[in-house]
This record gives structure tokens, sequence and C-alpha cells, in this order.
């Protein structure tokens, strides 16, 4: 059976937006409404979408980096909203960890990389100097960085040897699950590969599980064992990797994935291109949030909420997976 | 259907040899470093490395925009339509940029003046180089924003840029490349700071654009799907070179360089599952001390001797394709 | 990795031979030419009793407003002449130092403490505490110093400690906005977000993460105050409300040269000249600091 590390049930946050001299609150930025999904041990979920769809909030109240407006987070079965600080601080923190996109800033540059790789072990960990001395020195051989770097600085280093560094930081206290929030995106296309491959094999030997906050849905097939889908603060479509990418089912996916896809610069286009912008998250649309978007869209969209349809470990929000004819003939039938 | 195009099109651009340095207090770094690639009339070629591969100085080049003093075009050719542009004056320079050669951004957040309206900085091309004035322009300008496809032109003009969406500024930006109908159009990461799906849209929308002017295009990314998306021709730079030409489909199904064929495993596929990514050791070498012979040979899989001793030359494969790489022959 | 054996291999080379050591000093000649002054200044006003050739508050009504020995009718004994009380000027130069510099140190410290320490509170605490420190800082800003100064030296009466209590009570809000500002950006980056994540104190990432990363502006504004400290103190001093004759300022210096000055322009010209070299020098050395110190404009 599954061995589920960490669930999340409705997560909603809400920013307020204020205005003028009294700073009323004249309505809410829904960042995220409603998010549900599990992540297993030893296994990746990654959560994609465009920038403003909720993954980076996520991820946030995840690492307790924000308050949540409702719902809760469980993790080994136990809502940590429900811990005390000393709990969260000693057994859930340490295990939580994350490796930042960029490996430029996510460093203090005024320490060494043996100061960097070893605070998280100097705050949480009760180990006498030696014994961190020895700890800082075996992560780093362990994500390939050579021992005698260890009194460097950061800005001594390439883009992919601070990622590994970061890496290592994000190791050092054990954790159960690092939050990866686009953990290859600022590197260089052939530097990538190298930190892509150490990640997977680090989760090997350790039985880690991953957040992948990605956008890039080649990246995302790589890393995961399943994918959620999120716009506009909601989770559209959740499945395992494969499945997700063989069968796809939300119209707003196809899209994505037919944007990173193939097709030469002479072919007859037969790519979907979504028109128009992702609307803003303080007054989103009614009925489906993507049917101002959607190319399959029809009446029922813009005023019915459509309820997940759940098709054994997969399952979508959208009108369409109630027609058994699929959506493109629906589209098809309505466009003409 | 492209073969006989190749033929009977005019060359639009030539680049010959260009050496682009930089020179700083740590000595000179070699940026470009003897490049020559031609674009054709209504063509895109893609210009694809990694970061520090001087894709985006050779860009700068063209235009003669390097940063000075530091930067310096120290040899080479770059003839567009039959005029050397590295033997005219400032002042001619100046009247090619914007005219004939126009270039697009990475960044739409900063590209566009914020105290300007949209209308008015498309205007300024128009004004500079055609000496239009009153209602002249203002056609001129709907009609550039009309082939970018930007919605209600009359109204979006009188628009400050922070009243638009990054993919609409963008959109923008483009239209002030377009305005004057140049004959080449560099591209520099336009779609790198927009989201996936709006992407797409600009893409499309480019491919459009130059159905409709035959504006030849360069187009520099680091990205491989929007590459293969977007360009007809690939020169892959490597360390202030390039390493291979070649048709985009060549280069993505039989690519010839080691470094090409490298780079094109390492990226993970969206059509499959991988277990493992194929990777390149090591990292690029630093432009100020490049290795002798072949620059990729320290980290390439297939290095012979000859590699470490000789800077490999030209050897070219068919029509289309070229490839610098002791290997090939 | 070649990169950074690149870079070390540079620097060593760089460094080496007595040649680039001369040409080391001749490139960074607005580092070195202030820093000599102000270190001259510094050992002047501690060693004052031994390098003083007079008694700064001797009067002596038979040598009153000699010209510097340079000059017709000058004495070879008072070298920068005397002022309208006979007291040799070189010498009050070099007691002067005392406390102008003393002056300014103490309030660079006081005002630089407090005002960083409420910066990065305010900054990375944010909430109620940030928005009165804010408000405070405004209303430090906006009243004018010299009433202020009045103020105090009516109801404590003039002297050294009116005078640093004045200029501190309104100058540590310039520090506390700029730190602030500072740690408000360094509050959003990521590696303060990923000591959050490890677990650290909001206490341990003030003094690791903000503190260290807003050195930089804060040593660059505080060289630059020294020089404003010091025409701040003359300032005071001019309108009566600095340190109380005898004891010979700067500032008072130049203040009692004024009525004399169609008949002894030398009582005020050299203090004068030593106010305008040392705020030279702070700012010449603050600029070189700030390049120095930023990384944007290290690179190239």
């Amino acid at each position: 059976m599954s061995d589920i590390l960490l669930e999340t049930r409705d997560l909603v946050k809400h920013y307020p937006v204020r205005k003028g001299v009294m700073q009323r609150t004249i309505g809410y930025v829904r960042a995220i409404d409603g998010v549900s999904f599990t992540i297993e041990r030893g296994k990746t979920l990654s959560l994609v979408g465009e920038s403003g769809a909720g993954k980076t909030t996520t991820a946030s109240a995840i690492l307790l980096l924000e308050q949540l407006t409702s719902g809760s987070i469980f993790f080994e079965d136990r809502d940590i909203y429900k811990l005390s600080n000393a709990e969260l601080k000693n057994e859930y923190r340490p295990k939580v960890q994350s490796v930042q996109q960029n490996p430029w800033s996510s460093m203090n540059p005024r320490m060494r990389v043996r100061d960097i790789i070893a605070e998280p072990l100097v705050i949480n960990a009760k180990l006498n100097k030696e014994d961190i001395r020895n700890r800082v020195l075996a992560l780093m051989e362990q994500v390939g960085l050579m021992p005698e770097w260890a009194d460097r600085y950061p800005h001594e280093f390439s883009g992919g040897q601070r990622q590994r560094i970061a890496v290592a930081r994000s190791l050092a206290l054990n954790p159960d699950l690092i939050v990866l929030d686009e953990p290859v995106s600022a590197l260089d296309v052939s530097i990538r590969a190298q930190i892509m491959n150490l990640l997977k094999d680090i989760q090997d030997e350790y039985n880690l599980s991953y957040l992948v906050i990605a956008h890039d849905l080649a990246t995302v097939r790589f890393m995961s064992h399943s994918v959620a889908i999120m716009y506009l603060g909601q989770i559209v479509e959740y499945a395992d990797s494969e499945e997700l990418f063989k069968n796809p089912m939300h119209p707003y996916t196809r899209a994505l994935i037919s944007a990173s896809s193939i097709s030469g610069p002479d072919e007859k286009d037969e790519s979907i291109v979504l028109s128009g912008e992702m609307p803003s998250p303080i007054n989103p649309p009614s009925g489906c949030r993507f049917h101002t978007r959607c190319i399959a869209a029809f009446d029922k969209c813009s005023v019915e909420v459509p309820e997940p349809r759940v098709f054994g470990t997969h399952y979508a929000t959208c009108h369409l997976c109630d027609y058994e004819e699929g959506w493109i003939t629906k589209s098809e039938s309505k466009s003409v | 259907m492209s073969e006989n195009k190749n033929n009977d099109k005019n060359i639009v651009l030539q680049v010959e040899d260009l050496h682009t340095s930089f020179f700083t207090r740590k000595g000179e770094y070699k940026a470009v470093d003897g490049v020559s690639f031609h674009v054709d009339e209504g063509e895109t070629l893609g210009i694809v490395g990694e970061s520090g591969c001087g894709k985006t100085v050779t860009g700068l080049s063209l235009l003669r925009l390097l940063p000075e003093p530091a930067g310096r075009i120290k040899a080479g050719k770059i003839i567009l339509d039959g005029t050397n542009l590295l033997e005219l004056s400032k002042k001619e320079m100046r009247k090619m940029r914007g005219k004939e050669i126009s270039m697009i951004l990475q960044d739409p957040m900063t590209s566009l003046n914020p105290l300007y309206t949209v209308g008015n900085q498309i205007a300024e091309p128009l004004r500079q180089h055609q000496q239009l004035v009153g209602d002249r322009v203002e056609e001129e300008v709907i009609s550039a924003l009309r082939l970018l496809n930007i919605p209600a032109p009359e109204q979006r003009l009188r628009d400050y840029p922070h009243q638009l969406s990054g993919g609409m500024r963008q959109r923008v930006v483009g239209a002030i490349g377009m305005s004057c109908n140049p004959r080449l159009l560099i591209a520099d990461e336009p779609t790198t700071a927009l989201d996936a799906t709006i992407q797409a849209q600009y893409i499309a929308l480019f491919k459009d654009v130059q159905k409709k002017t035959n504006v030849s295009i360069i187009y520099i990314t680091h990205d491989f799907s929007v590459v293969y998306q977007m360009c007809h021709r690939v020169a892959v730079m490597y360390a202030g070179k390039i390493l291979e030409t070649a048709r985009t489909e060549v280069i993505f199904n039989n690519p010839t360089h080691p470094y090409t064929s490298a780079l094109i495993k390492s990226v993970p596929r969206l059509d499959r599952k991988d277990d493992r990514l194929y990777s390149i050791k090591g990292h690029p070498p630093s432009l100020l001390n490049l290795p002798s012979g072949c620059r990729f040979y320290p980290r390439c899989p297939e290095a012979k001797n000859i590699c470490r001793d000789k800077e490999p030359p030209e050897t070219k494969i068919g029509d289309n394709h070229s490839v610098y790489c002791w290997g090939v022959n | 990795m070649n990169a950074v054996l690149e870079k070390t291999k540079q620097e060593t080379h760089f460094t080496s031979g007595r040649l680039s050591w001369l040409t080391h000093i001749v490139k960074n000649l607005n580092f070195y030419i202030p820093i000599t002054i102000l270190t001259v200044l510094f050992l002047t006003a501690i060693f004052a009793p031994q390098l003083a050739p007079h008694d700064p508050i001797q009067i002596s009504m038979a040598n009153r407003l000699k010209p510097p020995s340079f000059l017709a009718g000058g004495s070879p004994e008072y070298f920068l002449g005397t002022d309208h009380l006979g007291r040799d000027i070189l010498s009050r130069i070099i007691y002067g130092a005392r406390i102008s510099l003393s002056i300014s140190f103490l309030v660079i410290a006081i005002t630089a403490t407090i005002g960083t320490i409420l910066g990065i509170f305010a900054g990375y605490r944010g909430g109620r505490f940030e928005t009165i420190i804010m408000r405070v800082t405004d209303v430090s800003n906006s009243f004018p110093p010299l009433l202020l100064a009045l103020l105090l030296a009516v109801s404590m009466g003039p002297g050294f400690k009116t005078v640093v209590l004045a200029l501190s009570i309104l100058g540590w809000a310039g520090y506390c906005r700029l730190i602030r500002g500072e740690t408000l950006k360094l509050r959003n980056a990521d590696f303060v977000a990923q000591a959050r994540i490890m677990g650290s104190s909001p206490g341990r990432i003030m003094l690791k993460h903000i503190f260290p990363n807003v050195v930089n502006p804060l040593l660059v504004i505080m060289t630059m105050g020294v020089g404003m400290l010091i025409l701040a103190e003359a300032g005071l001093s001019f309108l009566g409300v600095g340190v109380p004759p005898p004891f010979p300022t700067w500032g008072m210096m130049v203040n009692e040269g004024r009525a004399e000055i169609s008949r002894a322009w030398w009582m005020s010209a050299f203090p004068g000249l030593v106010i305008g070299a040392v705020v030279l020098s702070g700012n010449f050395l603050g600029d070189w600091l700030r390049d120095k110190l930023d990384p944007k404009l290290r690179q190239l």
C-alpha cells in the first residue's frame, strides 16, 4: 500500500487588497483556493502552472513561510497546525527542507560554504564541532563537491556548483521531504542534466519525497511520479505522471503540453494556442475559472463550477469529462 | 519545399569572421571569436547556446550597440543588403538602427519607458526615420499594433506600459521593432520571461508577422523547444564560436557535432520518460583563457589528440550544414 | 573549477613585485590621500600635548594678531600666527582636533549603532513597531536641528555633552532609514527564507544574515558622516551653542576670526582649511568605499 508522507486538504490563501488612507479591504487575491494533494514517501509530486497559478504560495504554506487562510496540512498523519511550537521546531521543520530556484541569491554571500552547509546543523542538531565538520564534508562529497572547497565563498562557484551546495544544505538534517522550487530553471542547459540526475540519485538513496514546482513539462515528466496542474489557484488536473502525459484530459493541460512540444516553423500549425492571458485572481471568472481562455468552452462552463471527475487515480475538473466523445469533438461542433 | 527556396533566396545578412572582445582590468574576454553565418530573406536563424557563449554579444555587435568603452568589434564584416555595417559612420549606423535592423530585448518590463504612451513609443522610430507627421504617424502606429495582433489598437496606443500585461507589453516591443518594416529583426530571448501559453501565442504571432512582412529574424535563445518551433536554421554557439550550423530538423534529428548531440541528449523529453539524462561533464571554459585547439575538447566525449592541438576547420556536409569538428570527415 | 583557479592565479600575479605595488598606490590615490590626512589628524589629536608648541588657551596680549611666520611681520615662534588674544593658532588647531574629532566620532558611533539596531528591527519585524519607528524618523528629519541645539543649550548649558546629544538625537534617523531600506530588500532574499526553513530564530537571522549584508552601505555613510559632523559642530560653535571658550574647536576658531577677518584673515582661514580637508577626506573615502564594496561596480 502507498505510504503517505504529507497530505494537504483544501488549502486556501486569500491576501487582502487594501486601498486608501484607511487601508480598507476592498477585495481578496485568491492566491490558492482549495488545493488538496498527497505526497507519498519516496515519490515526487510536481505542481505545474503559469505564474500566478498559486504553486509558490502552496509551497510556502508547506514550508511554514505563509499563514494559510484555511485548510490543513497533515505530516505523517498529524495536523501540523495542531502541533506545539516545540513540536514544529523539532519534528516538522527539520523534516521539510527546500532548494530554491536561484542559486545566486539563496545563500548568504558573506558565509563560507562550510558554514552555509553547517547552518541547519548548528541551529537544530545537538552535534559537537567535530561531528558537524565531518557531516559537512560527507555531505559535500555526496553532492559531488570537493572537500577542499569548504572554505570558499559562494561567489567563487558556478551556478551548477552552487545548486549542489544548496542540495547539500537541504540534506543536512536528514529530511523526509524537500521542496524543489524550479531547481534547474536558472541553470545552463548542459548543467541541468547533472543536477537532475543528482536529485534522482539522492532520492533513491534516502527514499526522499520531493515536491517539485516547475513550469517546464519535460523536466516535470523526467522528475515526477505524479503531477498536479494548477490554474488560478486551483488544481485542474491531477494524475500519475505517465498517465497524465499519455492521456491529458483537461483542455488547459493539453494546451500546456502542446505549447512545449515540438512543431517546426514551416509545418502546418496544429498546436493549441490559447488566446488571452490568465485573469486576475482578485476577481476570478464565474463557473470554470478557465472558461475565458478555453477553446472548448460552452454555455455551461461560465455558469457552473465543474466538479472533479475521477477516473481511477486520474482526476480533472472539466465539464467536458462528462461527454464520452471527448472535448475535441465538442469544440469542433461549437466552432463552426 | 524549402530545398528550392534556399537556392534562389536573397541573402539579407552575411556575417564574416566577426571578432568582438571586452577589454577589462582582468584581460580580454573574447566574447565572439570568429563567427560567420548568413540569414536569408524571410528566414529565421536561431542562435542557441548557454549563458556566456557570446550569443547576445553577437546580436549587439550586429547593431553596433556594445557597451562602450569595454566592448569592441575587432575584426570581421557585417554585410546587410550589400552594405558593410562596420564601415559606416556612427551617424549612418544610427540611421540603420530601427529602420533596417531592429532588436527585441528579453525583458518587456524594462524595455519600455514607463513615462510615455505605447503609441508614442511606437511612433518614435517612425518620426526618426521616415519623417512622418500628424495623422500618418497614427495610421502607421495602428498598423504596427495590428500587425502584432494587439486588440483594439485605437485605444491601446493611448495606454501606458504599466496598464498592459507582460504578454501585451512584449507585443508592443515587437510593434516598435517592426514599425519601420526592417529587413532584419534580432530577438534576444523575447519569450524567456513569459509563461508557457503566452510564449506559444508569441511564437505563433511571430511566424505570422514573418509571413506577412518577409522579415528575416535572428532568434537568440537557450531553449531548444523554442528553437524547434520558431527557427528554420540553427547555429549552435559555444565559448564564442559557432560549432555547427544546420537546418532545424537536421540539428534535432541528426546532430553532427558532439556538443550539439550532447546538448540535445541532455534535455529531458516531453514525449517519453527517461530514467537518467545524459550529462556533459564539466563547465564551459572561461573566455579569458580558452583551451587551445577545439574549445570543446576538455568536455568532449570523443576528443582526440588533434583536438587539443589544432582548432578544427569548417567542414561542409551538403547544403546549409557546416560543422567545426575534427571527428567529421 | 577552472574559472576559480584562473582567478586565484590572476590575483597572485597582480600583487607580486614592487612596481605593481607602486602602481597600486597611484591607482588608489583617492584612498591613500584621505586616509593619510585623517590618520595624521588623529595622531595629532592624540599627541596634542607633545606636538603643540604653545598652550592653546594661554592669553598673551603682547603677541596679538601676529601674522603667520612666512609673512612679513610674522614671528618664527608662531608658525600660523596668533589670534586676537595672542594665542597660537597652530596649537589651537592641534588641540581643536581633539574636541572636533572626538565629537564627530562619538556622534557617529552613537547614531550608527542606534540607527542600525532600530533599522534592522523595523525592517525585519515590520508591523506597528516599524510604523512607529518610521514616524519618529520623519519627525527627526523634519525638526530643525539648530532649534533643538538651542533648546538643549538653554536647558543644559552649552558644552561637549550638549553638542554630542544635539547631534545624536536627530542623527540616528538617517542611519535608521537607510538600514531599514536595505533590510526590507534582504528580508525577502532567498537566503533569508532558507534560514527560516532551517528553523533559524529571528534574532539569529538579523545577526547572521541581515547585519553582515548591511555593513557595506553603513560604512559608506559613516565615513561620509565624519565631514558632515565636523561641519555641524562648526555650525553650532559658530552660533555659540558649542563647546564654550576658551577650549578651542575648529568651528569656534572660524567664528572668532570672523570679527577680525579684515585685519587677520589667518585666524579663520587655517581652521577653515582643516575643516575642508577633513570633510573632503571623509567624502572621498566614502566614495572609494562605495565603489570598492559594490559588487556590481567591482565586476568590470
